[in-house]
């Protein structure tokens, strides 16, 4: 009797644990087709970046292009502007990233901790612009970024980014979640508030800051709008703008447009690579955001 | 030496006795400190937040009551342009098209996105390849991610088409006036269901445990726990969602420039791209831009005002 219960109840245990397993493996199952929805259009823009003009249109597709044929490669980097499209992103990006970083922790710092009579009233501002996009923004912004002078300088592209309210909210959040002792301990000892600041609060948000740098990099990286319409000469197009004028002179060109798009994969890639922690945490940090 | 620090070392009272008057006046010095402290701080980023993005939202206001063109010579001609705005030439067109574009794609990005959260924190090990998988399309530029499309949708060696020539099927004409706003609406998927799943798994793993054990002990099967466990308590987070997903998608421009040109015709025109048009494409449009660019600012901030609920709502009552 006994004997054949324990057996039963063996018995059931395996197969919840089969069924376990059957119900993980269907999951992977699951997430690998659309895994591979998801990334099979990279794979396909990258064969055709490969191949000759012709080679492009010849069906059924070569899924291994042998040998590989780089002339739209070597087109893309001498014959157009992508270096220096490349270099304008990163400079913007890298721009805007440091300035943005340094601001919005201060803000986020007198938003947090300095009790000021404004705090309340320029905190539920930001909460209210928050999500208003640059690009609902254009026209003002444009008769406001001429009549300074600033169209077609680096300038231009630099400081309107520098507005958007989301860095400043992040930053007060994960500056008031540090605990109070430290910095009244601090204070106490006659340090003054930028000390405060800069020794104290800095060092202990430091995984808030990154998160927020890789923030800031992404959108500036991405960002098209503005940049469209601030510039016009070709030595300040940034990549976005760059790759649209591709697009838009000159005739289909899929050889040169499939190389231009792995190409400007390539930075935010190594990037991600790098950094995928902090990357993932974007999404997390809406969670947190507002 | 502050005064406003309440815990104050003992016998620190007894040897530093205020009269009331020299109180009232240290009180107001270290008061004044606190302000001028605050605004050193805050000052830089706030400059920039006025200049950059209040001004300009009052400046739209202020431009949609102008006529005229951008190099100059405008003048005041109240709510003319809002008056006019149904009539002229592609202002409705390209608020349809922005609508049409977010119920298409705002559903089926927040729904793929929940799918793919409940399997991603369903599983053991191996999580972390297929989140690096997901995300990547994420950090794709609009305008490459545009690029990328026109080689999925070409009519002759689109990626689309040649699997749909591979089972037998006849090829589409993707970017066709039927379809063009459909596939773009379905490249933001493409783009934003990552995001999506990532945020959602934070919030499922976040999610009580108890409840699960308490729901398994009875019995409840894995749907019935989805049901009326899992969805329930996401609620509010898919709400937040769903708010700023939308917010998202009434700003499409960059994809729609770089894909379909926003054609064919008007068809993939949508608000900020007619924005654009209004502003480079004719010289007379200026406050036209300015007032369909006031309705979508109005439009976000209404949603805006959702969002702000919800997030307080959560910290109230959850």
């Amino acid at each position: 009797m006994v004997a054949t219960a324990l057996h039963g109840a063996e018995q059931h245990a395996r197969m919840r644990l089969r069924r376990r397993r059957l119900r993980e493996l269907a999951r992977h199952l699951a997430l690998g087709l659309i895994a591979f929805v998801l990334v099979a259009p990279f794979y396909y823009v990258l064969l055709a970046s490969l191949k000759d003009g012709t080679e492009i249109f010849s069906y059924p597709p070569k899924l291994v292009p042998m040998p590989p044929y780089l002339g739209n490669y070597r087109e893309l980097l001498w014959d157009t502007g992508f270096l220096r499209w490349m270099f304008n992103t990163l400079f913007v990006a890298t721009s805007v990233t440091a300035l943005k970083v340094f601001l919005d922790s201060m803000a986020g710092y007198a938003l947090a901790k300095i009790e000021f009579t404004a705090k309340r009233i320029v905190f539920m501002l930001m909460l209210i612009l928050l999500m208003v996009p640059i690009g609902a923004l254009i026209v003002p912004l444009w008769s406001l970024v001429s009549a300074l002078g600033l169209t077609n300088t680096y300038l231009a592209l630099i400081l309107p980014p520098l507005a958007n309210p989301l860095g400043a909210i992040l930053m007060r959040q994960f500056i008031l979640g540090l605990p109070r002792d430290l910095e009244n301990a601090a204070r106490l000892d006659g340090l003054s508030e930028f000390a405060i600041y800069w020794h104290i609060i800095l060092p202990l948000i430091k995984p808030g800051l990154v998160v927020l740098a890789v923030i800031i990099f992404t959108d500036q990286f991405m960002s098209f709008t503005w940049p469209l319409i601030a510039t016009t000469s070709d030595e300040l197009q940034v990549l976005t703008v760059g790759i649209a004028a591709l697009r838009a002179h000159g005739g289909a060109d899929y050889g040169l447009w499939s190389a231009s798009a792995v190409m400007s994969l390539v930075p935010i890639g190594i990037f991600f690579f790098v950094l995928q922690r902090q990357f993932l945490a974007r999404s997390l940090a809406g969670a947190l955001k507002q | 030496m502050d005064v406003g620090t309440g815990n104050a070392p003992p016998g620190f009272g007894r040897r530093l006795r205020l009269s009331p008057e020299e109180h009232l006046r240290l009180g107001r010095q270290a008061r004044l400190r606190r302000e001028l402290t605050g605004w050193a701080f805050l000052g830089p980023m706030f400059a920039c937040f006025v200049i950059f993005l209040v001004v300009p939202v009052l400046g739209t206001v202020w431009w949609s009551l102008q006529s005229g063109g951008l190099d100059g010579g405008t003048r005041f001609v109240g709510l003319t342009n809002f008056l006019t705005l149904p009539g002229t030439v592609g202002a409705l067109d390209a608020i349809t098209n922005t609508l049409v574009f977010a119920a298409i794609s705002v559903p089926l990005i927040l729904v793929g996105a929940l799918a793919i959260a409940l399997l991603l924190a369903g599983i053991e090990r191996g999580g972390s390849i297929y989140r690096f998988l997901i995300y990547f399309p994420v950090l794709v530029p609009g305008v490459v991610a545009a690029l990328i499309w026109l080689f999925l949708t070409h009519v002759d060696f689109g990626l689309f088409n040649n699997v749909i020539r591979s089972v037998g099927g006849k090829p589409v004409i993707w970017l066709g006036a039927d379809h063009a706003l459909t596939v773009l609406a379905v490249l933001d998927v493409w783009r934003n269901v990552g995001y999506w799943a990532l945020f959602f798994v934070a919030a499922i793993i976040g999610l009580p445990k108890e409840l699960y054990q308490a729901a398994e002990l009875d019995g409840a099967s894995a749907w019935a726990r989805l049901r009326y466990l899992t969805l329930p308590l996401l609620r509010r987070i898919v709400f937040f969602a769903v708010v700023v997903a939308t917010i998202w998608g009434l700003q499409v421009f960059d994809t729609a420039l770089v894909l379909t040109s926003g054609g064919p015709g008007t068809a993939t025109t949508t608000v900020i791209y007619r924005v654009w048009l209004y502003m480079f494409g004719a010289t007379n449009k200026i406050g036209v831009a300015s007032a369909i660019s006031l309705v979508l600012i109005v439009a976000i901030l209404l949603l805006t005002l959702v969002q702000i609920r919800l997030l307080r709502g959560r910290r109230g009552a959850d």
